[in-house]
């Protein structure tokens, strides 16, 4: 018994989220929506680990200010070629039209996921720029999420760094696999910028700290 | 045989070879993350070099013993005549894992493959069991390869998890099935899953993981109780739609099966669901017939590329490019591989590489037991021209084909009669020749077998580099230039009487009022 005790034990706390000292899990409201910031795979996970937490939510791989206005819905559009929509909100506590609380972005470029959607860099670029502008100013939470790992980072300047520049810095709350965050860029933005962060293992870990934020 | 095109259009397309080596107790092997799609400027060095840089954080117990092969963007023969091609097929949203708890790639796995197995079965088990211990994904999604050695040929499926997945779960990394083609039969995967229903139980021709229907189950791709038998296809990796329904886009399954058994009469209104894992072909197929395959545009049937005006004057089937044929432009590379029985393995295999598009291009073989690979085969990259790489000798003629393709595609197709069709007629005078020096010594038949593929390549390559500069010459802006007689005919290439009705009608067309 006592062998297979601390085997569970280990596992646990492999899954636990490594908050950095001191920093609480903040709260956000619902609804939600999940984008990508890149048009990498990630933004699936992303949506996997709301369905895994039992949390509804919008999705749209390439949302404008004007989409995120509309609120709940997104102003009842449907997916195109490029263009991708979910409308996985609880419409009985959230009908269509009623206003985001959160915006959860999925950071990590992929030039063939940005090809497919007709963006080039500088375009998701400005197209962030003015959603982060816009939740700034509407007072939505932005949550910022990279979960590629080391080997989806890139040198300084390069399109995944360039994601990160226009996302993480004016983030609410940045969660991270360790493994993306090897070299510490996730935890000096977050001093520098005082956004708390999250540190964690596996994809997986994201599940908690998702029920936690959206509770 | 087993064939592949490495279709990508912006891919590495550098080959290597590598050494077969010894290693210590304990020793380990580390894995990298290889992107299928990534590529770095010549000046920063080859990708196999570089790829190197990104270190997955995990090594694994190396064998004592790793078998030499040929790699391009995947393992494609090794020296116990291991063969394999791949494609991709893609499967549900939900079991894609890009995140790092999937150490493995496609890629990778080929070559652990390529390291650690003396059969196909065994392949199969290396690259099963190793993807369900460490996790698959990450740059890739649901693969297919085509796994072959002198005695069978196994089609191998295999898809990630989930991004959820974690070491630490006790489940399996990846969920794969492999299903053995009859000896008689030859089986296709364009880019579409291939294994349908599967007998666990028989042994002899199917292998899965643990997980092969339970994970199906789990994610909820499969009922049990829906009556239906399960499909290892329509759970993991269903495409709706037929070649007629997609005007073409899917079109190459059905002409695979219409082009190797006529006799059966396949329909492309068909699902290609509904397509039957293999088919007896109505003949024998000989290493030739698989290369002419590869070429194949789909003249003469309703997704004919040229039909009507679509080809322009000069018949040019890189115009329309609706339907996808089988033959394909943006090809890095496509192999032909033969795993032949009867033959020490250094000689019966062979994997026959031609650069680019398949049409203009020419085949030729490196033996499994040759022990380096021509120069030019290991440079070279989309955005530098460079004379040093194979690839762009091909290239080269390639680009000089399309001003005037129906006419010029008969000079390459003359050239390929000489080199291509040369070399396969060589083929059993070399084995014979490489048998008597292995049975002296091996070493002395390897060194045969390099030298032998090595200047072949090296002949070819060149001749492809004149061809392209006899094409430019001799359809220069267009007119006939006689390099020999030295003169010109102003009136032809001609273009055609219909192309001048077609140019007439759409005048007409865009300009009413003149009518």
């Amino acid at each position: 018994m006592r062998p297979r005790a601390r085997t569970l034990f280990f596992l646990a706390a492999l899954t636990l989220p490594l908050a950095l000292a001191g920093q609480q899990v903040p709260k956000a409201g619902l609804p939600a929506l999940t984008t990508s910031a890149g048009q990498s795979a990630d933004v699936t996970t992303l949506n996997i680990v709301f369905d895994e937490a039992g949390i509804g939510y919008d999705y749209c791989d390439v949302p404008t200010v004007e989409m995120l206005a509309d609120g709940v819905g997104l102003g009842g559009r449907e997916s195109g070629p490029g263009f991708h929509i979910e409308v996985l909100s609880d419409l009985d506590r959230f009908p269509e039209g009623t206003p985001f609380k959160a915006v959860v972005f999925a950071i990590g470029a992929s030039l063939k996921g940005m090809g497919a959607s007709g963006l080039t860099l500088e375009a998701e670029e400005a197209r962030l720029r003015k959603l982060i502008d816009y939740c700034r100013q509407n007072r939505i939470f932005v949550m910022a999420v990279h979960i590629g790992g080391e080997s989806k980072r890139g040198a300084p300047g390069s399109d995944n760094e360039r994601m990160i520049d226009a996302v993480a810095p004016l983030a609410d709350y940045i969660v991270v696999t360790k493994d993306s965050n090897k070299d510490g860029r996730f935890t000096k933005i977050a001093q520098d910028k005082k956004i708390p962060l999250t540190e964690i293992e596996y994809a997986l870990g994201l599940v908690d700290i998702a029920k936690k934020v959206f509770q | 045989m087993t064939t592949h095109t490495c279709d990508c259009g912006i891919c590495d397309w550098t080959w290597r070879h590598v050494p077969a080596a010894d290693h210590k107790p304990g020793s380990t092997r580390k894995i990298y993350r290889i992107s299928q799609y990534k590529t770095w400027p010549p000046s920063e060095g080859l990708k196999w070099d570089l790829v190197k840089n990104d270190f997955s954080g995990l090594e694994i117990p190396q064998v004592p013993r790793t078998y030499a092969y040929h790699h391009g963007m995947f393992g494609y023969m090794n020296e116990k005549q291991v063969a394999i091609g791949e494609a991709t097929v893609g499967c549900q949203r939900r079991m894609v894992n890009p995140t790092p708890s999937a150490k493995l790639d496609i890629t990778t796995l080929t070559m652990l493959a390529m390291e650690r197995a003396a059969t196909a079965r065994e392949a199969i088990q290396v690259m099963g069991s190793l993807a369900e211990t460490y996790g698959y994904g990450f740059h890739d999604d649901g693969e297919m390869l085509a796994v072959a050695d002198p005695r069978e040929v196994w089609i191998f499926e295999i898809m990630p998890v989930g991004p959820l997945w974690t070491p630490e779960s006790g489940k399996p990394g990846a969920v794969w099935c492999a299903q053995r083609v009859p000896d008689d039969h030859v089986s296709v995967c364009p880019n579409e899953s291939r294994i349908g229903e599967i007998d666990l139980d028989d042994k002899d021709f199917f292998m899965a993981s643990p997980n092969a229907i339970s994970l199906a189950v789990e994610m909820g791709f499969y009922d049990p109780k829906s009556g239906k038998p399960f499909s290892w296809k329509r759970a993991y990796s269903p495409q709706e739609g037929s070649a007629a329904s997609t005007d073409g886009r899917i079109q190459r399954l059905w002409r695979f099966f219409d082009i190797v058994a006529p006799s059966q009469r396949f329909k492309p209104e068909t699902p290609n669901m509904d397509f039957p894992f293999s088919v007896k072909p109505d003949k024998k197929l000989t290493v030739q017939d698989v290369m002419n395959m590869t070429r194949d545009r789909s003249y003469g049937t309703p997704f004919d590329p040229v039909k009507g005006i679509r080809g322009g004057p000069f018949k040019n089937p890189n115009y329309y490019r609706q339907t996808r044929v089988i033959n394909d432009g943006r090809a890095e590379y496509t192999t032909v591989t033969q795993s032949r029985a009867g033959l020490p393995d250094m000689i019966g295999g062979i994997v026959w590489i031609s650069w680019g598009s398949q049409d203009t291009a020419c085949y030729m073989p490196i033996y499994a037991g040759a022990t380096a690979l021509p120069k030019s085969f290991t440079v070279g990259d989309h955005w530098i021209f460079t004379r040093d790489s194979a690839r762009w000798a091909f290239d080269y003629t390639d680009f000089h084909v399309q001003v005037a393709y129906s006419e010029a595609i008969k000079d390459v197709q003359a050239a390929q009669a000489d080199h291509e069709a040369g070399a396969i007629a060589r083929i059993p005078e070399i084995d014979a020749r490489a048998l008597e020096l292995y049975k002296k010594k091996p070493a002395e038949a390897a060194r045969f077998l390099t030298g032998f593929s090595i200047n072949n390549a090296d002949t070819v390559v060149d001749a492809w580099w004149k061809l392209g500069d006899d094409l430019l010459v001799k359809y220069n802006r267009l007119y006939l230039y006689n390099t020999e007689k030295r003169t010109y005919d102003r009136r032809n290439p001609a273009p055609p009487e219909w192309w001048r009705k077609a140019v007439r009608a759409f005048d007409i067309l865009m300009e009413p009022d003149r009518r």
